[in-house]
């Protein structure tokens, strides 16, 4: 087998990046943050797949993670609050070609942005989606998001949370068209990679949950959990996550779960006692917008004026003196 | 169904004496020369085997022919089979049960009404066809019958053209599904000019941009909306522009690099502009790329060449340019000794494949050189050969068979080139294979697709679909696919499995009729080239029908005669089991030089069962020497445990009870010991299990000269001797994930270091 001349030469002259190539300015999240962990893992995957930062865009809202892209030196967009999604979409809308990530909070995501949340899985355009759940809004100083727990104490519910917290799993699985559903946390960085990874060879709306420490506002919050591996169910399957032996020695609590079966993926999502890690549903089949709308032909400017000159001249009204002469144009 | 009257047995009357009867045989089998009147020669005779018996008319039959050609079909199917189209009708508009059974029956009539048309000649589109054999119909049926069938046939799902299984079935066939991938290749053909197109456009437009030309007050005037464009001064904004930008003039090498790409891409004459681009002069037309020639073929392709190379270079520049990686003191050298040397073979697949039509009958020894020579040359060349007759009569002369070894010796030639995709098969299998036929059309490389067509035998009275299935089902013309793309070895790329029943020297089928008693016989039979040979006026020589009265235990069916050692035939000769007009059961026996000619088609049809790994000798021969050997080397086994055993028993005799020891449960020798107490020892060294780190930073923030980032940015001691057992279990107490492990103090005069192993403790 032969492969063509361009390929030839874009091998010949392949750049490979280290971790530096993608690191963009310098982190402003507190110590001990999990979004730090989520950065590393991202950048690790974009080495190691040797994506070209020319061709990687990261959109976010508004909070502590969605300064994701000033971290990344790539293109970036720091979009508005609950707005990141549409923002993806209109990206991979014109540019397909271009890798989008999107990083959103819990409060970004799941309260201000829900309704583009549900929407955006249920076009399953190719984004990969981080939400890194911290289960408060810290950028504001501590006021209580969807996925606080109830009771929760903060500058809004200084009595505690009255409601249950929201579960992003749960509700991305129960949306149409979900087609990758994952759930990781930023103490555990190998299983992290290997999710973060999966979810950007998805093709698809790739939905992981990462849920991470705040150190600042919610500092013993995730503690039971760091200090007894089994309280975290690690999903594992020869389709799925497979565990390194040194990671199966520490965290002993596994359960096989087969990523196509989404009747038992509900049934994960919803154990309270645990935290599940892991790939819970994943189904390729399921076409992407992009596909089923995009015509695939480029779109020069000429074009694009022309069609918006179609559709906004279809509710012009015309002097009268003038209607003969643009109907005859 | 069957199309004839019932498959019964001539009637017996008696013969002459059983000895003069079998020397008349055996002196037509071994001389072909009839003596006596108990022979009767076939020639005149309309015999068919009798295992096509229930086959006389097709019309009736529901099967893959006829098949539409279906025009632009979403599902990317090129054809349909009439019957599988009217199936979905059904599907559709028919409700289940006795509600929807006027409706279907009306429509399978309507189905039969239509094979008719077709098979006496009619042409056109489905639609049309659908509607004339409708009105047909309604002749008998009214007015409410043609409405019902009309309805129904403006519920079809695809349209195209019908055609039967005829003459020219594998040029339409294979023309039409080459028209469908040309036109699949032409779609990403324009997809990706246009998308370097559009991305050469756009750099050249934002070169504009920031050019001097592109700051001038006009061109920043026509950049905004004529309804704000009083509320600008764009002179100034020009001065101001001016002043700000960055000089970023594309370099004049670069500018005609572009323009020169942009200018080869938009001329292309390979591919038909797509719809909605602006007609081409007359001089621009696309090339032509069907021939009825490979000569014809190389010179139009090397006439060609020079263009292709151009656009090819072309489309690299671009290419590079687009993504930003064109670098001149690399790439110049080599865009300048750019050639026809450069081209890949999946360069040449972005281009359109040359069809090349050829009658088998009409290749020569010097055609058929050249059609090797193109396919050995990597080209992009799909060739059809055409097999009209494969019972030609061999340039030798009378007595002397070259059955099919024009087109077979072709393709088995070809498959020696290696990287050539084969498909052979029979018109009547080439609607079954319509995935492999798209599958070779798609190949990168040339293909070669070798079809008997059945159509012009010039001395048999079987339709055209019986005659190549019955070549197909005799062996006579065997169908195997070749694909080089479907792995690197020969079980992945050769397959046998479209014939019947691959795995025996000829099918097998069941053959049922009544005796003299009208009793029913149900038999086994062969289907063997002497059956497909028996339908051939021009061999009728070769057969002597043999009334009932003197059918004996000598005659046995030519498979049985053929499986027999030479030396064991003895008097016996073979028969074939045909029938004639009247569907009446007769014996046929066959003269030694035809049974000359099946034993060879048979051991043909051998060597490509050992091809597809079917009875294959090697892997049969390493099989008995790797069993042998298991069977040697057990018994060894066997044998070593008896002597055991017997030693055991004698030790027992001896001393008493045998000690049994678990493998495990026993003290480990002292060099293990050793080993794994060595393991086990603690480390007095602080350590981190760098794999967990979370990448938090609190470390690095307490000494960054200790604690530093590893190359997937997790946590390491970089340094130990750089910082202070205090930094360590300080780094330790705030690691949020516990991965930092302190150990001991390694300088023992370190201020408060009891405070500090205390704190140390939780995380060793």
């Amino acid at each position: 087998m032969t492969i063509p001349v361009t390929q030839c030469l874009m091998r010949f002259d392949e750049e490979h990046h280290s971790l530096e190539d993608y690191q963009g300015g310098v982190q402003r999240w507190c110590n001990g943050c999990g979004d730090n962990a989520i950065l590393t893992a991202v950048q690790r995957l974009c080495r190691d797949e040797g994506l070209s930062p020319e061709r990687m865009v990261f959109v976010s809202g508004i909070g502590c993670s969605s300064r994701f892209p000033h971290y990344m030196s790539t293109y970036g967009f720091h979009g508005i609050h609950g707005r990141a999604f549409p923002i993806a979409e209109g990206v991979k809308m014109a540019r397909p070609d271009l890798h989008v990530f999107v990083n959103t909070g819990d409060g970004d995501c799941c309260s201000i942005g829900a309704a583009h949340w549900i929407h955006a899985i249920r076009y399953n355009m190719n984004l990969t989606v981080l939400l890194h759940d911290n289960f408060v809004y810290g950028l504001t100083k501590k006021q209580a998001s969807p996925t606080s727990p109830k009771g929760l104490k903060s500058n809004t519910t200084p009595r505690g949370a009255d409601l249950e917290a929201l579960n992003p799993i749960s509700v991305t699985l129960g949306v149409q068209n979900a087609s990758f559903v994952a759930q990781a946390v930023d103490w555990i960085p190998e299983v992290l990679y290997d999710i973060v990874a999966a979810a950007y060879r998805h093709k698809g709306f790739s939905f992981v949950r990462i849920i991470q420490r705040c150190p600042e506002f919610l500092p013993k919050m995730l503690e039971p959990w760091l200090q007894d591996p089994s309280k975290t169910l690690l999903l594992t399957h020869e389709n799925g996550v497979q565990l390194s032996p040194d990671m199966a020695r520490i965290y002993k609590n596994q359960r096989e779960h087969d990523p196509l079966d989404i009747d038992r993926a509900r049934e994960i999502a919803s154990s309270d006692d645990v935290i599940p890690v892991g790939i819970l549903y994943r189904n390729p089949d399921i076409p992407c917008y992009e596909d089923l709308r995009g015509s695939g032909q480029p779109r020069p400017a000429e074009r694009i004026r022309a069609g918006l000159e179609a559709e906004l001249d279809a509710f012009t009204v015309w002097p009268d003196d003038s209607t003969a002469k643009h109907a005859a144009a | 169904m069957t199309g004839g009257p019932p498959l019964t047995c001539e009637s017996q009357t008696i013969g002459p004496e059983p000895a003069a009867t079998l020397q008349g045989q055996a002196v037509f089998h071994l001389t072909g020369s009839r003596s006596g009147d108990e022979l009767e020669s076939i020639e005149g005779g309309t015999f068919r085997p009798a295992l096509l018996a229930g086959y006389r008319d097709l019309s009736r039959l529901r099967y893959d022919y006829p098949v539409v050609l279906v025009e632009s079909a979403a599902d990317g199917a090129f054809v349909r089979s009439l019957s599988s189209i009217v199936d979905d009708v059904l599907q559709e508009v028919a409700p289940p049960g006795m509600e929807g059974e006027r409706l279907r029956r009306q429509v399978l009539r309507l189905e039969c009404e239509l094979r008719s048309l077709v098979r006496d000649g009619a042409k056109g589109m489905l639609s049309d066809l659908w509607e004339k054999a409708a009105a047909s119909l309604a002749v008998d049926g009214g007015e409410s019958v043609e409405q019902i069938l009309s309805h129904t046939g403006a519920r079809l799902s695809v349209d195209g053209e019908v055609i039967d299984c005829d003459h020219e079935v594998p040029s339409r066939l294979v023309a039409h599904a080459w028209r469908t991938t040309q036109q699949q290749k032409a779609r990403r053909f324009h997809d990706e000019v246009n998308r370097l197109l559009q991305a050469l456009s756009d750099i050249l437009r934002a070169a504009f941009i920031h050019s001097e030309g592109g700051r001038r007050p006009e061109s920043l005037q026509a950049g905004v909306g004529d309804l704000h464009r009083d509320d600008f001064d764009f002179d100034v904004m020009s001065r101001l522009l001016g002043k700000s930008a960055p000089a970023d003039e594309l370099p004049v090498a670069r500018r005609e690099r572009i323009e020169w790409a942009i200018d080869v891409l938009k001329r292309q004459r390979f591919f038909e502009p797509p719809a909605g681009t602006s007609l081409v002069q007359a001089a621009e037309l696309p090339y032509e790329y069907r021939f009825s020639s490979c000569a014809e073929t190389m010179t139009a392709f090397g006439e060609r060449l020079s263009e292709l190379v151009e656009f090819v270079k072309a489309m690299s520049m671009a290419a590079l340019e687009a993504d930003g990686r064109y670098l001149e003191a690399k790439h110049d050298p080599f865009f300048d000794a750019f050639g026809e040397h450069a081209l890949t073979l999946e360069d040449l697949a972005l281009f359109p494949d040359y069809l090349v039509c050829i009658d088998a009958g009409d290749t020569d020894a010097a055609e058929s050189a050249v059609v090797t020579e193109v396919l050995s040359s990597d080209l992009p060349v799909k060739v059809l050969v055409q097999t009209e007759d494969v019972l030609e009569e061999s340039s030798l002369g009378a007595g002397h068979f070259g059955f099919g070894m024009r087109s077979m010796q072709l393709a088995s030639t070809v498959m020696g080139l290696h990287d050539v995709f084969i498909l052979q098969t029979t018109s009547s299998n080439l609607y079954q294979l319509r995935g492999q036929l798209l599958t070779g059309l798609e190949y990168a490389g040339p293909a070669l697709f070798s079809i008997f067509s059945g159509s012009a035998s010039p001395a048999s009275d079987l339709p055209p679909y019986l005659t190549s299935a019955a070549a197909m089902e005799s062996r006579a013309f065997v169908a195997f696919t070749y694909d080089p793309a479907a792995g690197p070895d020969l079980a992945s790329r050769f397959s046998l499995e479209d014939n019947p029943q691959p795995e025996f020297d000829w099918p097998i089928e069941d053959l049922e009729y009544a005796d003299e008693a009208l009793q029913r016989v149900k038999e086994q039979v062969a289907f063997t080239i002497v059956d497909f040979i028996v339908c051939d006026r021009r061999y009728a020589r070769h057969f002597a029908r043999i009334p009932r009265s003197q059918w004996n235990e000598n005659m046995i069916p030519v498979d049985e005669w053929l499986s027999l050692d030479p030396s064991d035939v003895g008097q016996r000769v073979p028969h074939v089991n045909v029938v004639d007009e009247h569907n009446v059961l007769h014996r046929l026996i066959v003269d030694a030089k035809l049974m000359q000619a099946a034993r060879r088609c048979r051991e043909i049809w051998h060597g490509l069962q050992e091809l597809g790994g079917i009875h294959n000798s090697h892997a049969e021969r390493l099989l008995a020497r790797e069993k042998a050997a298991w069977e040697e080397e057990k018994q060894r086994e066997l044998e070593s445990l008896r002597a055991e055993a017997a030693a055991t028993a004698v030790v027992e005799g001896a001393v008493g009870a045998p000690q049994v020891t678990v493998a495990g449960e026993g003290a480990p020798g002292p060099e293990l010991a050793v080993e794994e107490a060595a393991e086990e020892a603690p480390s007095d060294d602080p350590w981190i299990e760098t794999k967990r780190c979370s990448t938090c930073n609190e470390c690095t923030l307490i000494n960054d000269r200790m604690f530093a980032y590893d190359e997937n940015k997790q946590a390491y001691f970089k340094d130990l001797d750089a910082g202070t057992f205090r930094e360590i279990v300080e780094a330790a107490e705030v690691c949020q994930v516990a991965v930092i492990h302190p150990g001991k103090p390694r300088n023992p005069n370190e201020p408060g270091l009891e405070e500090l192993i205390e704190r140390a403790k939780p995380f060793q």
